[in-house]
């Protein structure tokens, strides 16, 4: 205990000493600190946002429910008491908002959040033609990327560790302090393994202090999120000092220590995530330009003519059973029954397409993910995500939702208009509701089997490096 | 002084071959740049296949449409598609970041659908391999790698001395070892961009780029300056350390800052000091702006009023009716116009905005050269933001010029309070051609990257700074 104490403070002392090693400490600091800021800032944005939705479509109903008790002598009054009430206007008028509301450490790992939509507007119009517009957004910055915690653990953290322990072997050798180490009774691979530990404590404690920093502006969080965070933290961290453990074991000089430490970083977080992203796109080209059509608004093609019109309320009827009596109530309201039949036909016909579409993109994550095990920096990447539910995965459950949620808002419509009922003020205190539906169970199976997955590496560089350092002392005692 | 210089650089190219790991590295490069180039052209062929299929299926469906009514029919529009340029099989640039398909109906202005990253995934922050990637960080990496003890190594051997002592200046051993260097670097680049010079003049599937040959020569050119500037960097700054692994440690740690840290930090900087409103609220913006207009007396009912007036009064009647044109053709025209004016108000702010979140880090540059090259090569390919604003531009032309075409003959040809009775047919749809979209010259485009020109200049004219002079080596 004594020796691991006395060598800490020698290491301890080192650093301060160093001021190069201390400017990069503090640099990483005030990155991290600033990285939190940015994450926090873009979220409590996307919040604002929401709010701001929200309270727009709150003031809207609001104003249905009033039309109810006003006077209605006004045209204005007239016109909001109809779109409140008869369904026939109702059904493309009344906007919802599907919301993803970002989880409390959200700001720590942005993820997809600013790629993809975090809010909808919904109607009961078609789907389609509601469902990919984007936010805006500047290019350059989505190809640039957030500067978020996730970033500077995941790709700055790996350099400290780097800059920190890629000497410990071969510079003691090249200031000829090998030998006087060798003299000691302690074996020298203990010494290398006490030193490296303290660099971990160090380390971790930095990483665990900025996330203590992100937990603590967070508004309320699950201890269970708040330890598997700073565990995975942990298992990433375990990851590079293993990689540099071996790469030390190796007993080359420091520059070529450092060079290989340097292109396994590349390798890493660079080289092998770029030629992965590229070899997908090649193996599951994304096909979205048959989508275009989709979106398009669309009509019946006389919009004059009855007998269409009915013909396209036939059809629709065909597939709800449910309206068996509206069959007979055709001719009351037939062009808004037609328009309304006309949609929820459109995305029937489309349905086809759009999962083919969504399906390619499964198909193409499932391929990747093949490749995420062997990758530490990009699994962990993904297991912050999911935590934080800023993931890809959470984004289809989002999409799945709303696709229920027009459902819903479709049906609460379109039954009372094809049964020529009213909206009654009543009808408000059961507004469809959206729902997100999140399959957490499989969410913390992933979390867990990815952080296996990386302990499992980190293990498996330890113990190989433990028996090549002993190996190369093996060889060299022989040798003389 | 010149004969040495080669003797240097032939000793030190001596040097490089003979070691293995850089050899290593060396073909690791082109394979990576081979498999970047592979995998843009199929990404390439593949786009353009669906842009056209897409394109062609669209535009027959205009032409198809049938009889009817030119309002409907420019109600429910039809599709522009982004094509891909040939160069972005060099560099991919912001197209997966940008929409690939644009809506152009009446009334309603849409934006760009369908980032291609939205169906990406997670994976996709950590980047795509393209060529450019390659020469703009990887390639100076592997600069880094072969230099960095160049000067401390000698030093260390002691041969720098025994140089010096026989009467080589510094500066002849400094320039011998640049140009040894970057004899290496030319290895690579200078067949890379004279094979892409060729694929890009004999290509003929897509004509969206005029001025190829000169786009090409433009980018060789900087890149040949900027890797010309990291080879003079690195070997200046082993010539400046004490020992090679604070050369190393330092050429990295430039590295990392430069080619990560500092573009990553100042684009987001510049998002925190330039923030965009979210969409909803600029539609509203803009949905207010055309139903109340965008200065007093202009709201929508007023401006209905007079503009009847103003027709009473120019064709001398006392009723719409009576008017030789459907009123409300011109209404509609009207309302898009004024809906224009809007848009492009809002939009001009709007663009403004995402400059200034650009000129943050375009400013970067001067400490940062990396950002310069990849905003010059984005540039130079075409796939920049301000050739997607471009794009965006024509788009918008064509669709403003398809509208009031629809809208102006539903006025000349049908008569007030008709709606269904008016059809029109092909004759009408042909008179609007088809969207062929062409690229700005680049020589337009530079215009936009003065930052970035003066930045690359800067560097390139430090480094011939930075080169020891003659006088001063004899001293030592």
């Amino acid at each position: 205990m004594k020796l691991i104490l006395l060598l800490w403070q020698r290491e301890g002392i080192s650093i301060i000493r160093n001021i190069f090693q201390m400017i990069l400490l503090i640099s990483i600091v005030f990155l991290g600190i600033y990285a939190i800021y940015y994450g926090y800032s873009t979220i409590t944005k996307q919040q604002k946002t929401i709010e701001n939705v929200q309270t727009i479509e709150k003031n809207e109903f609001k104003n249905y429910i009033n039309s109810f008790s006003n006077k209605r002598t006004s045209v204005k009054e007239k016109q909001l008491f109809n779109i409140a009430s008869d369904p026939a206007y109702a059904w493309y008028r009344h906007e919802y908002h599907a919301v993803l509301n970002p989880h409390s450490l959200a700001h720590m790992s942005l993820g997809q959040r600013d790629i993809e939509p975090y809010y909808r507007k919904l109607t009961a119009a078609s789907l389609y033609y509601q469902l990919f517009e984007n936010e805006l957004a500047n290019p350059l910055k989505l190809y640039i990327g957030n500067f978020d915690l996730s970033f500077v653990l995941i790709y700055l953290f790996p350099l400290l560790i780097i800059v920190f322990t890629y000497g410990l072997y071969a510079e003691e050798k090249e200031n000829g302090m090998l030998p006087l180490l060798r003299l000691q009774t302690v074996g020298l691979r203990k010494i290398l393994l006490i030193r490296i530990s303290f660099y971990y404590l160090l380390i971790v404690g930095l990483g665990i202090l900025l996330s203590s920093i992100g937990f603590f502006i967070a508004p309320k969080t699950e201890n269970l999120t708040i330890f598997l965070w700073i565990a995975t933290i942990l298992c990433y961290f375990s990851f590079w000092f293993a990689l540099m453990f071996f790469l030390v074991s190796l007993k080359k000089n420091s520059s070529l220590t450092a060079i290989s430490a340097a292109g396994l970083w590349l390798l890493f977080l660079i080289v092998l995530p770029a030629i992965l992203n590229v070899y997908a796109n090649i193996a599951y080209p994304i096909d979205n330009m048959s989508l275009a059509d989709i979106t398009r608004r669309k009509s019946l093609e006389n919009e004059e003519d009855l007998d269409e019109a009915k013909a396209v309320i036939e059809e629709y009827l065909h597939h709800r059973d449910d309206l068996k009596g509206a069959k007979a109530l055709i001719d009351v309201n037939t062009m808004s029954k037609a328009y309304a039949a006309f949609t929820a036909l459109n995305d029937n016909h489309h349905k086809k397409e759009v999962v083919d579409y969504f399906n390619q993109i499964e198909l193409r994550q499932k391929w990747i993910s093949l490749f995420q095990w062997a990758n530490p920096a990009v699994n962990t990447q993904s297991i912050l995500n999911e935590i934080t539910e800023t993931d890809a995965v959470i984004f289809q459950a989002f999409h799945q939702s709303i696709t229920n949620f027009h459902k819903e808002i479709t049906h609460f419509y379109f039954d009372k208009l094809f049964l020529n009922k009213q909206i009654k003020n009543k009808d408000y205190e059961n507004l469809p509701k959206f729902n997100l539906t999140v399959d957490y169970i499989s969410k913390i199976q992933n979390i867990k089997g990815g952080l296996i997955e990386i302990i499992i590496i980190s293990f498996f560089l330890f113990g190989l490096s433990l028996v090549l350092f002993n190996k190369t002392i093996f060889l060299k005692a022989l040798k003389k | 002084m010149k004969s040495q210089i080669f003797l240097i650089a032939k000793k030190e190219l001596k040097g490089v071959i003979r070691q293995s790991s850089l050899k290593i590295l060396f073909t690791i490069i082109i394979i990576l740049l081979g498999f970047a180039v592979y995998g843009g052209h199929i990404a390439y062929k593949h786009q353009i296949t669906m842009v056209e299929t897409a394109q062609e299926e669209r535009r027959a469906e205009w032409l198809d449409q049938g009889n009817k009514h030119p309002h409907i029919a420019a109600h429910y529009g039809t599709f522009v598609f982004k094509q891909k340029t040939l160069l972005s099989l060099f560099d991919f640039g912001l197209d997966t970041y940008t929409g690939t398909s644009v809506y152009l109906e009446a009334h309603y202005p849409h934006e760009f659908m369908f980032r291609p990253v939205q169906g990406y995934g997670n994976m996709i922050r950590f980047g795509e391999l393209s060529a450019a990637l390659v020469l703009q960080l990887l390639l100076p990496l592997l600069i880094i790698f072969i230099t960095f003890q160049t000067f401390t190594k000698e030093r260390e051997t002691g041969t720098f001395k025994l140089l010096v002592s026989q009467g080589v200046s510094i500066r002849t051993i400094y320039l011998g070892k640049v140009l040894a260097y970057f004899i290496i670097i030319s290895i690579i680049i200078v067949p890379f961009f004279t094979a892409l010079y060729f694929v890009g003049i004999n290509e003929t599937t897509n004509s969206v780029i005029r001025d190829m040959e000169l786009r090409i020569v433009l980018l060789f050119l900087v890149y040949i300056g900027y890797l010309w500037t990291f080879t003079n960097f690195s070997v200046w700054i082993s010539l400046k350390s004490s020992n090679s692994r604070s050369a190393l440690l330092t050429l990295l740690i430039f590295w990392v800052v430069t080619g990560i840290i500092i573009p990553k930090t100042s684009a987001n900087l510049g998002e925190t000091l330039h923030p965009l409103p979210s969409m909803k609220i600029y539609k509203e913006g803009i949905q207010h702006d055309i139903a109340n207009g965008m200065a007093i007396n202009e709201s929508k009912e007023k401006r209905l009023v007079k503009l009847k007036e103003n027709y009473l009064q120019k064709y001398n009647v006392d009723s719409i009716h009576k008017l030789p044109l459907n009123f409300s053709g011109i209404e509609m025209q009207e309302g898009e116009e004024y809906a224009n004016k809007v848009y492009d108000f809002h939009e001009k702010k709007l663009h403004k905005k995402f400059e200034l979140q650009n000129k943050t880090e375009s400013l970067m540059s001067f400490v940062a050269p990396y950002i310069a090259i990849r905003n010059l090569s984005m540039a130079f390919t075409a796939t920049d933001w301000h050739s997607f604003n471009d794009f965006q531009r024509k788009t918008k032309t064509y669709r403003r010029h398809l509208i009031r075409t629809m809208n102006n003959d539903m006025a000349k040809n049908s008569r007030h309070g008709e709606f269904y009775e008016y059809k029109a047919g092909k004759n009408l749809w042909e008179t609007i051609s088809d969207f062929k979209y062409k690229t700005l010259f680049v020589t337009k485009v530079l215009k936009y990257y003065r930052i970035e020109l003066a930045s690359l200049t800067f560097w390139f004219l430090a480094m011939l700074l930075l080169i020891p002079s003659s006088f001063k080596s004899k001293m030592i």
